[in-house]
């Protein structure tokens, strides 16, 4: 019996001709989603190996090290960040890693042509949430009350058909045919990466195909809550307006809603008052830093050269010392924003999380590596590339990174210098999150989509066993 | 020999005290109670609201009595409601089937669901065939179908079933005058067949013309029970008047 009315659910949907047009536009869309993400990852690739290639052109003609005071480093184009953005775009794609001066990411997508920002990009989480969630419910908000509505409900039931069985088929029925489609759509779609020459990782084709699960799991939540909805209406129109207002307040209100309801709950000082504060005491030291540097005094009958040489390690211990100072200041302050930060964020997930899109966005930004950590992880990278670039200087020159004063090297006998070797400098290298603490990270909102699929479907279940078939 | 002889014994359709008072308190069927033999036709006529699509919800528990039972084959409907719906066909007034499905994608479906899982597409030509739809339409999707045309399909279904009893609410409804003689032309071979067929209706004359026993029923309530032998020579349309305006009901009822 079970499969005779999957077998009707996967024929009916199929030979209707709302399926046929509803997943041809769906799959025109996730073809389209692939393809403007292989043609930007491409456009962007080049416009990072420009950037690198102007950076290096830049120290041409340097001829010390003392005189690199900081280096520009890039966040590499992440090939799945062409699928979902996430953050990727918001996040300054460029840091100047310099000693004395906090790392800040600088030079995002969006600032670089806020036109992004306005209409953003058709990228795959966004065909998922939005497209996606309304060709399910398309597809499953007459599902029971639909066959009321034509009379087909009365005749199936005039037959000795289990109602469980009877609504288990249906679901059944629906979800195979509805997500075999999808998939081959999807993964034709994928053909396109490779044929675009976008490479993708073993590693990295593991996290696509977690998206494109979490993304049919979200597509789950949408047709389960349908067909939900639809056994527990009796006309077609109550049932679609009914889901209509669930997937503007789910998908549209919901997430944003949260994100200002947690802005209200813990508040996070600015970057401006942060600054102020930064300023204050920058000013404090400066003063004493001032006094200091009047206490100088140099060896008597010393070399010029060795006397700059000298002052120079002078003004280092005394800039490091202030800087030691003005960085404890900084990192406590920076540590409470953080930390506010983070229980901000945890809020407003928290509340989201109400709303499947905002857990399939969260889980498909996690396993992309473009969540809201990728800003966090390119400057903790760019930290760790810090202190490497500090070294490779210091072994250099013997000075600290920006440390000295200007260093003034006159040649008396005329000779030119050897210019610098740029390749010589540490290369920074991003790594994403490794892959089992991306699905670590995704893992609460897979679960999540998962347990909406299910009360969904217990809903639909229940609902249907005491529904009024007439 | 001995199944016939238990045919006869046993009624294949009864309604015993049959009750129905919905949630909001209306009384839609007051104790009712009647048999429908094999072979029988028994007809319930009556306006709107009497309660005949209710007795025939109750028979396929649709909807389950207050007070009372249906019975099929002896089997209580909202006890054991899967297999007296093995005993069971059902055509309604306006027979909606999957649009998107052809004549016979239709038949294979409501077969396999009805417990008919070995036809053949022969099975299903010739039950059409039977219903007078013509070939050409067998392979078309039932979209285009008018509603005598989907009311054929209706009844090839009921007949793929091969149920011993048939439910018909309001079958003749909506009909062109050449698919409602069709029609009963067909209900009286599946008569003969020895099938027991319980029709609500509002037409007269049709009820008069195919009937066994007729029940005029008004507010939930049969107010007239009669063979269509006790019937001889009355105008029946006259006879239905009086009942629904009140006049006479007490000379005629029983």
């Amino acid at each position: 019996m079970l499969k005779v009315i999957v077998e009707k659910e996967i024929r009916e949907i199929l030979g209707s001709v709302k399926f046929v047009i509803t997943f041809g536009a769906c799959a025109v869309l996730i073809l389209l989603s692939f393809y403007i993400g292989a043609a930007n990852h491409k456009a962007n690739v080049e416009q990072y190996n420009a950037a690198k290639a102007e950076n290096t052109r830049q120290m041409e003609g340097l001829t010390s090290w003392m005189s690199l005071e900081q280096h520009r480093i890039f966040l590499p184009p992440q090939p799945l960040a062409a699928l979902v953005t996430g953050s990727s775009n918001d996040v300054g794609r460029t840091i100047d890693v310099h000693r004395r001066s906090e790392l800040a990411a600088v030079d995002s997508k969006f600032n670089e042509d806020p036109i992004y920002a306005v209409f953003r990009f058709l990228d795959l989480t966004f065909i998922f949430q939005i497209v996606l969630s309304l060709f399910a419910i398309m597809l499953g908000y007459d599902a029971i009350c639909g066959e009321k509505e034509r009379g087909t409900l009365r005749l199936s039931f005039a037959n000795p058909v289990p109602r469980a069985t009877y609504i288990l088929g249906k679901l059944l029925g629906s979800f195979i045919t509805l997500v075999t489609a999808l998939l081959i759509a999807i993964l034709l779609s994928c053909l396109i990466l490779p044929l675009l020459g976008v490479s993708l990782t073993g590693d990295e084709w593991i996290r696509l195909a977690a998206i494109i699960g979490t993304g049919l799991l979200y597509f789950g939540v949408f047709l389960t809550l349908s067909v939900f909805v639809s056994s527990r209406t009796h006309r077609t129109s109550s049932a679609f307006l009914a889901l209509l207002v669930i997937w503007v307040v789910s998908v549209l209100i919901v997430p944003r809603s949260a994100t200002l309801l947690a802005g209200r709950a813990v508040d996070v000082p600015s970057i401006d008052e942060l600054a102020a504060q930064k300023t204050s005491f920058s000013r404090q030291l400066w003063t004493e830093y001032r006094d200091a540097m009047g206490s100088f005094s140099a060896p008597k009958d010393i070399d010029p050269h060795d006397m700059m040489t000298h002052f120079n390690k002078f003004m280092d211990s005394l800039s490091t010392e202030r800087e030691a100072k003005m960085k404890v200041f900084s990192d406590r302050l920076n540590e409470d924003r953080f930390n506010r930060q983070v229980v901000q964020q945890k809020f407003a997930f928290n509340v989201a999380r109400v709303s499947p899109a905002a857990s399939m966005n969260l889980a498909a930004a996690n396993l992309a590596g473009t969540s809201i950590g990728l800003k966090n992880r390119f400057h903790e990278t760019a930290m760790e590339y810090r202190k490497v670039f500090g070294d490779f200087i210091r072994e250099k020159t013997g000075m600290n990174l920006g440390g000295g004063m200007i260093y003034v090297e006159i040649n008396d006998d005329g000779e030119k210098p050897d210019p610098i070797d740029p390749s010589e400098l540490p290369v920074y290298t991003y790594s994403p999150k490794p892959l089992m603490a991306s699905f670590s990270a995704a893992f609460v909102d897979i679960g999540i989509l998962a347990l909406f699929n299910l009360i969904f479907f217990v809903g639909a279940f229940v609902s249907f066993i005491r529904y009024d078939v007439r | 020999m001995s199944e016939n002889i238990l045919t006869i014994e046993k009624p294949r359709l009864e309604a015993i005290n049959l009750t129905k008072r919905y949630r909001d308190g209306v009384l839609a069927l007051d104790n009712i109670s009647f048999s429908v033999q094999p072979g029988e036709i028994f007809v319930m006529l009556g306006g709107n609201g009497a309660g005949k699509t209710t007795t025939i919800n109750l028979f396929l528990n649709f909807i389950e009595p207050t007070e009372g039972e249906a019975r099929i084959d002896g089997i209580i409907t909202h006890k054991d409601p899967l297999a007296a719906k093995e005993r069971v066909s059902f055509v309604s007034e306006n027979v909606m089937l999957y649009g998107d499905f052809t004549a016979v994608q239709n038949l294979d479906y409501f077969s396999r669901i009805g417990g008919q899982s070995e036809y053949t597409k022969d099975d299903y030509r010739d039950a059409l065939l039977r219903v007078n739809l013509a070939e050409e339409a067998h392979h078309k999707k039932l979209r285009g179908f008018s509603k005598g045309m989907r009311q054929k399909c209706g009844i090839a279904i009921a007949i793929l079933k091969g149920a011993p009893a048939i439910l018909l609410d309001e079958p003749t409804s909506g009909l062109d005058p050449k698919a409602g003689h069709d029609f009963i032309h067909l209900l009286k071979s599946l008569q003969k067949e020895g099938k027991s067929i319980l029709m609500s209706t509002h037409d007269i004359f049709r009820a008069k013309a195919i009937a066994d026993t007729i029940a005029i029923m008004n507010n939930g309530r049969i107010i007239m029970l009669k063979k269509s032998s006790e019937l001889a020579g009355c105008n029946l349309e006259e006879l239905y008047m009086q009942y629904m305006t009140g006049h006479d009901g007490q000379r005629l009822a029983g």
